[in-house]
């Protein structure tokens, strides 16, 4: 099983070196194919140790040593258990299909090959991500995962906004960062070891306060990852780069890292429910926040974006409320429907040269059949409709959150899910309905390759039917994480809760199509409000960002630089070499050859070392004297 | 009154005070010259006073040293003076500055 | 050989550089490669005979010099010097085979032989007196190469630093001298050696003012703020090699004295001030970032870079535990690796430029792609990435830190924060973005020469991020010693508490002697 392993783990790695060779060259079509080949050799690898994990056992290697000094020691270690067989699964799916699709969307760009490499070891870093046995090896995938994204969402590095988000988002994660590596500390000179099995194991004996730091510092570093309040703004701002890297990094993968994370750290967050709580009520607060973003954005791919924010808001506060396998299935089933979706942004992007605003288009549905329906079932099935993956998965987070007793982040959830449906319909309306407008505007639009729609379908097939494996899936998972079942004791208010929910959701989808899909014109009376301005500027959030935290920053580097390094530190330097300088420069006039003046200075020298000399003699004479009036003095 | 010990030392430093005088004011080389030999002088009472005091002959026979130095060092100073008052004209001291810093 | 390999690491490269005054022009360079080579090679062999499990000095030397005083040529290394010596091989050896077209080729081969000599002859040191004879000596040939080579500036910029840091290393050599006389006091013959200062239990008065002296010494040449300003200049003036061996190696020296000398000589006196000094770290960490951010010339950014870097070495040394102290003698040998090779970086658009302005760049991305992405991976390393060199001695450095304070050390992790923010920034300035200056369309990509350097720090700095264990075993053991030694000799209850006890480990030298 070893070998498995590390086919599943360093196919990536290998396909992106590969790749990474060509990098500077134009265009060769065997990178992608080559890659994707790679990626599907290591999904078939993550398959068999799935098969593996579901006979019950599983894989544990040690490769080499990392790091070893005084007490710390940190292997280069892998574990395949039920959580990251999950995780390595969704990891390898999606990028595969990914890859595959990337072929076709990347096909007329110029740094094509460049793309597959740095594809490629996103998936590598995410793989060691999840598989890393340590916290520190947790960290060095965290840390590639963020390289990766920083160079894929600047992959257009000649665009200004690109290279700008990139930055922000590396930076922001970075402030994250610090928190997790805070934490780790914290593990380490508390348990002494790194490693999840040995940490966890001796984390019971904790005192609560040291817990209680532990669990908020992983969690702030989940929060950069997972682009959580008040870290969410790169997130949106990242879908400058490629959309195949949107649909990969910033919905299916890395975002849910944060996810991961906690669900790893279940022993930990087990022990202190009131960061569990926090976490959730994160969580509800972020779903909505985010959705109602989505609301009225104008920009295709962030809509998206912030449904994603919004479902990772959902896994949060399942994962807070302790329903980790549960937080875990939603992560899975919206890894296949949110790529879904963003790939057949990708397409519709591509069919408009690359235009993001949806109310440019509509009627795309008679030129882009595919795509219509595999964009209509991504978005069914984020709205949570039976018999779709997201049903399944939301609706059991619905109920966890009335099962516990926790009705306030029940209801924000619920009314979120009514939102979810209403955002992911107006876009469909608006893309694939009503009026051809996009004709007033010169596109001429036409369906995606042949391959790329078929590389999608199979996230397609997994988005409707990924609610079926929830027994499977339970039973497996259930072995590492807490078993707890979520059932509503009365039938009566377990069929009321369903049916009421996807009556309220079906309501929310009629009413988005009904005022988008004969959208005429602009709203120009909505626009005036004060909500929608809020909104439209999301919250006002990153222009405060930029107002009162960069620029003051900006400003502050520069007063250092040119007030306090030159002017006060440096210059004090340079003023006591002037000092002597100056003192030399002007006591050399005494040396101006004038034999009488230097006699003058001699004959004043005498008498101020015989002065000295009769001083020293009279102290030394009367020091006793000199010391009694002294200490009568009290010094 | 007797003529004591404290009398001689008053001499001296009454004519060293003089000869320092001098040697701070005078602007003439030759002047200068005069002042040396009064300081010299006046460290001569002084020896010869302090070694008549005390019965030890060695102050004395330092007064003799002195006085021999000083005769060499006039003539070779005078010496120097001849050839330099040839040389510029003058034996003013303000015009000797070859030795500025 | 082995007897002699550290004379001969000394002296090699002094015998060449004098040779070096009959070779023909023409011919200095490789002749200056060749012995740099051998000179690399028997480091190399240094480090093949070595042997890692001892943790006290390997390969002594000694040699009376002026006996009735104790002076010594004594020579010895640890696995704390040994790595600082074989980089500092490397970056000769890699400096002169990157050289290009350079005036007076040969003076400058000959110097930086000559500056070879003190550099190893520094860390191979263990007698005080020959410690500061060499400490002193590598100012001369670095004066000589900002004062010749470098910008319009460099008078001012040569004489301030030689005139900075000698006036440290002056405080220092008062503190040696009062060292030996306590010496003297306690057993009554006089001795220069450092191993026979492991030996001597000081009272904590004495500690703390003999510390503060050799501080001084050591916190100019690292530098600690506000000590640091003599380097954005001296940075800014030297020519590309000035710089790259001054941020490589020159810079250790301050830092590595700090574990040579005021450790295990003042364990109280380190423990009394290590929050002080933290507080200092953070300052330098913190700010020059900040300053870092505001520059306009690459080359600044960098040098700027360095003194934050230093920072945390400061701060992992001053962790008094294991993991700080081997994390920052890591982070010296990473530190030096990295910003060597982002000074070649700076150094290769130099030449085509002859600009360090980043409103000049832009773009650079797409006409030099080899170049970018070299520059790429350095950059990554400075901001601390895992898998590259510097992570692995920031990660201990900062981890040993946070035994002693959990606030300093969140204060001090904001590095990766601001470091990410100006590296980043600075990057985006001259890479990204379209070509907007003419100038810049039709740069040649990165050339056979600078690839010569820049491969292997580029090899180096992915190998030792992935698999630090080869130096970090031999680096943790000497650390050890040094830190049960500390523990040996504490005699306040406070720094009895702060430095760990390591049951088991050898302590390097047993203290005797004790002034009362």
């Amino acid at each position: 099983m070893e070998l498995y392993l590390y086919i599943a783990l360093f196919a990536p790695l290998v396909g992106s070196l590969f790749a990474g060779l060509f990098g500077a060259s134009p265009k060769t079509l065997v990178t992608g194919v080559v890659n994707s080949s790679l990626l599907f050799a290591s999904f078939v690898a993550s398959s068999i140790l799935l098969v593996h994990v579901l006979n019950g056992e599983t894989v544990h290697v040690e490769m080499m040593t990392w790091m070893a000094t005084g007490n710390l020691y940190i292997p280069f270690g892998f574990v395949v258990d039920q959580v990251s067989v999950t995780m390595m699964m969704v990891v390898t799916v999606v990028s595969t299909i990914v890859h595959i699709y990337s072929i076709g969307y990347m096909d007329h760009d110029k740094g094509f090959n460049r793309f597959f490499s740095y594809l490629s070891a996103f998936v590598f870093s995410m793989m060691v991500l999840v598989m890393s046995d340590n916290f520190a090896g947790l960290f060095i995938g965290w840390e590639g995962v963020g390289l990766c994204s920083w160079l894929l969402i600047g992959f257009w590095y000649h665009k200004e906004t690109a290279t700008w988000a990139a930055n922000e988002a590396f930076i922001m994660n970075r402030i994250a960062d610090l928190g997790m590596l805070i934490g780790i500390f914290l593990i380490y000179w508390n348990t002494g070891t790194l490693q999840y099995d040995k940490a966890f194991a001796i984390m019971p004996t904790l005192d609560m306060t040291t817990l209680i730091y532990i669990g908020i510092f992983l969690f702030v570093g989940a929060m950069g990852k997972s682009a959580q309040f008040p870290l969410h703004t790169w997130l949106a701002d990242a879908m400058e780069g490629p959309t195949p890297v949107s649909a990969l990094i910033h919905a299916a993968t890395m975002v849910t890292a944060g996810v991961y994370l906690v669900v790893r750290a279940n022993p930990l967050y087990h022990l202190v429910p009131e960061i569990g709580l926090f976490i959730a009520s994160l969580g509800a607060f972020v779903a909505m926040f985010a959705a109602s973003m989505a609301l009225v954005n104008r920009d295709m791919k962030r809509i998206i974006a912030y449904s994603t924010l919004s479902q990772l808001g959902y896994m949060f506060a399942a994962a807070g409320l302790g329903a980790y396998w549960v937080a875990l299935f939603h992560l899975m089933a919206h890894a296949f429907f949110k790529a879904l979706l963003f790939l057949g942004a990708g397409n519709v992007m591509h069919a408009m040269n690359d235009e993001l605003d949806p109310f440019k288009m509509g009627g795309l549905r008679k030129k882009m059949v595919g795509t219509f329906i595999m964009m209509t079932l991504a978005s069914i099935a984020l709205a949570g409709v039976f018999p779709l993956a997201g049903f399944f998965s939301k609706d059991t987070i619905l109920e966890v959150g009335f099962v516990e007793h926790h009705y306030v982040i029940y209801t924000v959830l619920l009314l979120t899910a009514g939102l979810t449906a209403f955002y992911s319909f107006r876009l469909v309306a608006l893309i694939f309905h009503g009026e051809e407008r996009y004709k007033l505007f010169g596109f001429h639009p036409h369906e995606a390759y042949k391959f790329m729609l078929f590389a999608m379908s199979p996230l397609a097939i997994l988005a409707v039917i990924a609610g079926s494996f929830k027994t499977t899936y339970f039973d497996m998972v259930t072995k590492l994480l807490p078993e707890t079942e979520y059932h509503i004791h009365s039938h009566v208010v377990e069929w009321v809760m369903i049916l009421g929910t996807q009556a309220f959701v079906i309501a929310a989808i009629w009413y988005a199509y009904k005022k988008y899909i004969n959208f005429k014109g602009e709203d120009k009376e909505f626009e005036k409000r004060l909500c929608y301005k809020i909104l439209i500027n999301q919250y006002y959030i990153p222009y405060f960002y930029e107002e009162y935290i960069s620029k003051p920053y900006k400003e502050l580097s520069d007063i250092l630089w040119r007030k306090v390094d030159l002017k006060i530190v440096d210059a004090t330097v340079d003023l006591i070499a002037m000092t002597i300088y100056k003192t030399g420069e002007n006591t050399r006039t005494m040396q101006n050859g004038n034999l009488s003046s230097m006699l003058r200075w001699m004959v004043a020298g005498i008498v101020i070392l015989l002065s000295l000399a009769v001083a020293f003699g009279l102290a030394v004479r009367y020091s006793d004297e000199i010391t009694s009036v002294l200490s009568g003095l009290g010094v | 009154m007797e003529i004591g010990l404290t009398h001689y030392l008053v001499l001296a430093t009454i004519l060293f005070s003089i000869g320092l005088i001098g040697v701070m004011r005078r602007k003439n080389l030759l002047m200068l010259f005069f002042a040396t030999e009064i300081l010299l002088n006046a460290v001569n009472i002084g020896f010869a006073a302090i070694s008549h005091y005390y019965n030890d002959l060695t102050g004395q026979m330092f007064a003799f040293f002195i006085i021999a130095v000083a005769a060499s060092e006039v003539a070779v100073g005078l010496g120097l003076l001849i050839v330099w008052h040839k040389r510029t004209g003058n034996i003013n001291l303000d015009t000797m500055s070859s030795m500025r810093g | 050989m082995l007897d002699h390999i550290l004379s001969i690491l000394i002296f090699l490269p002094a015998l060449a550089a004098v040779l070096g005054f009959v070779v023909h022009k023409d011919s200095a360079k490789a002749y200056g490669i060749a012995v740099s080579i051998i000179e690399f090679v028997v480091s190399l062999y240094l480090w093949f005979a070595f042997d890692p499990n001892v943790s006290g000095m390997q390969f002594m030397e000694s040699l009376p010099i002026v006996p009735a005083f104790g002076v010594n040529y004594l020579l010895g290394i640890d696995g704390i010097s040994l790595f600082i010596i074989i980089m500092a091989s490397l970056f000769t050896m890699l400096g002169i085979a990157s050289l290009g077209e350079t005036k007076n080729m040969k003076n400058m081969v000959i110097t930086l032989l000559f500056l070879q000599m003190t550099m190893v002859g520094v860390f191979a040191a263990l007698d005080a007196i020959l410690f500061y004879v060499f400490w002193e000596l590598s100012l001369v040939p670095m004066l000589y190469i900002i004062g010749a080579w470098g910008g319009p500036l460099r008078i001012y910029a040569s004489v301030k630093f030689f005139l900075y840091t000698f006036t440290g290393s002056l405080i220092m050599l008062v503190g040696m001298l009062f060292m030996a006389y306590l010496y003297y006091q306690a057993t009554g013959h006089w001795s220069f050696s450092i191993l026979e200062w492991y030996r001597l239990i000081l009272p904590e008065s004495y500690q703390l003012w003999l510390f503060a002296a050799f501080f001084i010494g050591f916190a100019i040449k690292v530098p600690m703020f506000p000590f640091h300003t003599w380097l954005p200049y001296a940075h800014g003036q030297a020519p590309t090699i000035g710089s790259v061996i001054l941020a490589a190696v020159l810079l250790k020296m301050g830092t590595y004295a700090f574990i040579r000398f005021s450790l295990p000589m003042f364990p109280d006196a380190a423990t009394f001030f290590m929050f002080p000094i933290a507080v200092l770290a953070i300052i330098m960490i913190i700010y020059t970032a900040m300053v870092a951010y505001a520059q306009e010339d690459i080359k600044q950014v960098v040098a700027y870079s360095s003194v934050s870097h230093m920072g945390v070495i400061v701060l992992g040394t001053f962790a008094l535990n294991v993991e700080g102290i081997t994390g920052s003698v890591f982070l010296m040998i990473g530190h030096g690796i990295v910003s060597g090779a982002l000074f070649l970086l700076v150094g290769v658009i130099y030449d085509r430029r002859h600009t360090k302005l980043m409103s000049e760049f832009g773009g650079l991305a797409s006409v030099m792609p080899r170049y970018a992405t070299i520059f790429g991976i350095m950059m990554m390393a400075s901001v601390g990435l895992p898998l590259l060199i510097n992570f692995v001695g920031e990660f201990l450095s900062l981890l040993g830190f946070y035994q002693q304070s959990h606030i300093t050390t969140l204060l001090a992790g904001t590095a990766i924060i601001v470091g990410a923010v100006y590296m980043l920034s600075a990057f985006k300035k001259a890479f990204f973005g379209e070509v907007t200056n003419e100038k810049n369309r039709n740069l040649p990509d990165i050339n056979k020469r600078e690839l010569v350097a820049l491969i292997p720090l580029t090899i180096i700095a992915i190998w030792l991020g992935i698999y630090p264990k080869p130096i970090l075993t031999p680096i943790n053991n000497s650390v050890e010693s040094i830190v049960a030694l500390m523990h040996e000799k504490a005699i306040t209850p406070e720094a009895k508490s702060r430095i760990p006890a390591l049951e088991g480990k050898i302590i390097m030298q047993k203290s005797e002697a004790e002034v009362r």
